[in-house]
């Protein structure tokens, strides 16, 4: 479990949160403190007060893969197979296992014909499917996807969503707009001005939310 | 005015996107899968990027104005008064329209992500253009922006709008739709006859046209009143 306790920075002003294993959504509006809180769960922020630790430790200490919606502020390597490979090079493991390993998570991304491309010369939602790939390369234990579907299509999204599941890392928080996809998840969080207003199932969750934008239209519409 | 793709053809490598075809006044929704060459066509509506083969006229079209996928690359001012300040605006009208009021004296690259998108948008919308173009406007921002952003768009009467995006739910009103399909863009005609054979329509659209219930427009209001429809 990730457990958040008395957590306080910038916005985000959180007494006590579990996420559970799985794929856990988080929705609420633009500047609601959602990409905060997932930095602070990958690591990349600590908080001005309080806890996040995952499975007791804290995220630091953890495996932890990362894709936001700019994957170029992480692009590290002129081609997509060094791109992909980095993680694995990071950890110094030897050349033919990472050689080995990059074209079957190739394989099992569905991305081999992106192999040799220039990271520069790909579209926007090219370069979410390679950062997704090198997030997941090292086995994390925390994949944190902070609107990373904001470029894709549907079908591609849902194959990612598939994917993900597949890849059976144990944690999955994901940040997005798309209130469908949320639909998909395990579990969904609300967060607004930096507070989680509810926290279960997405049916839970929406049905609270009934009556705003953010409750999904395919409802609205009964669909 | 009107803007018109005469056989243009771009290509790289084993990669190749043919276009012919002419965008009128109206609102036009283009889309494509990842890497289909939305963007690049933006590039090419825009007279960023000249094709490999073929012309693009623009006819009677005076300003142009190009709104791309990631904001942080067209921020020029230190805070947000002096951002809009940059494009010429009326700061405080267009701080207000951002809903950003109180955050004026921040940097741009402070805000969150969805702020500093509707922060664009807002400078981008500001002013008319005959020619608008606008690669995938609407990631980010929240449901609630999206629809408010939809019905500024909704409300252009005049001048030539091309929207590429991803969007699976929230739409402004359209008269045209466009996809690129097989490195090739087809103009599927004007909305809503053009739905029907709409290759990369939202599964929403495509569950009421297999009911028989085929929305006036791709507008959240023209879902629900088709889904709602006896």
């Amino acid at each position: 479990m990730i457990s958040i306790r008395y957590l306080r920075h910038q916005v985000l002003d959180i007494g006590s949160l579990d996420i559970l294993p799985g794929i856990t959504s988080i929705i609420g509006p633009n500047g609601s403190g959602k990409t905060t809180l997932l930095k602070i769960c990958a690591g990349i922020t600590e908080p001005d007060a309080g806890t996040v630790l995952v499975d007791d430790l804290p995220p630091r200490k953890t495996e932890i893969g990362w894709v936001n919606e700019f994957p170029d502020r992480n692009i590290l390597f002129d081609t997509v197979v060094d791109e992909i490979a980095s993680p694995l090079r990071f950890q110094r493991i030897p050349c033919r296992e990472i050689s080995d390993r990059v074209d079957s998570h190739l394989e099992f991304m569905g991305i081999m014909p992106l192999r040799d491309r220039g990271m520069r010369e790909l579209s926007g939602g090219e370069k979410i499917l390679v950062a997704l790939a090198a997030s997941l390369i090292h086995h994390p234990q925390v994949l944190v996807l902070d609107e990373y579907d904001s470029h894709l299509d549907e079908t591609r999204a849902m194959e990612i969503d598939h994917l993900v599941r597949k890849s059976g890392v144990p944690y999955v928080i994901r940040c997005t707009q798309q209130m469908e996809s949320a639909t998909r998840g395990d579990r969904l969080i609300w967060l607004e001005n930096g507070r989680a207003g509810y926290n279960g199932s997405p049916r839970e969750v929406f049905a609270a939310l009934s009556g705003t934008p953010f409750y999904p239209l395919s409802l609205r519409c009964g669909i | 005015m009107r803007v018109t793709l005469n056989a243009t053809c771009i290509t790289r490598e084993k990669w190749s996107l043919s276009a012919h075809g002419r965008f009128t006044e109206g609102i036009h929704l283009v889309s494509g899968d990842i890497g289909s060459g939305k963007t690049t066509l933006a590039l090419i509506l825009a007279g960023l990027l000249q094709p490999s083969a073929g012309t693009v006229d623009r006819e009677h079209v005076s300003s142009l104005m190009v709104s791309f996928q990631f904001p942080e690359y067209h921020v020029t001012g230190s805070t947000v008064m002096d951002e809009c300040t940059s494009w010429g605006i009326d700061p405080s009208a267009t701080v207000k329209a951002a809903n950003l009021s109180g955050k004026e004296d921040l940097s741009p690259l402070r805000l969150s992500r969805g702020e500093l998108k509707r922060l664009h948008l807002a400078c981008v919308m500001a002013r008319d253009y005959d020619l608008l173009v606008l690669d995938e406007p609407f990631s980010s921002l929240d449901c609630r922006e999206k629809e408010r952003y939809c019905a500024d768009i909704s409300r252009r009467t005049k001048g030539i709008t091309v929207i590429f995006t991803h969007e699976q739910m929230i739409f402004p009103r359209v008269d045209f739709i466009w996809e690129i399909s097989g490195g090739v863009l087809h103009c599927r005609g004007r909305v809503p006859e053009a739905l029907a054979g709409w290759e990369h329509a939202p599964q929403l659209v495509k569950q009421l046209l297999a009911r028989g219930k085929i929305p006036h427009n791709i507008t959240p209001a023209d879902l629900l009143e088709a889904a709602c429809r006896t």
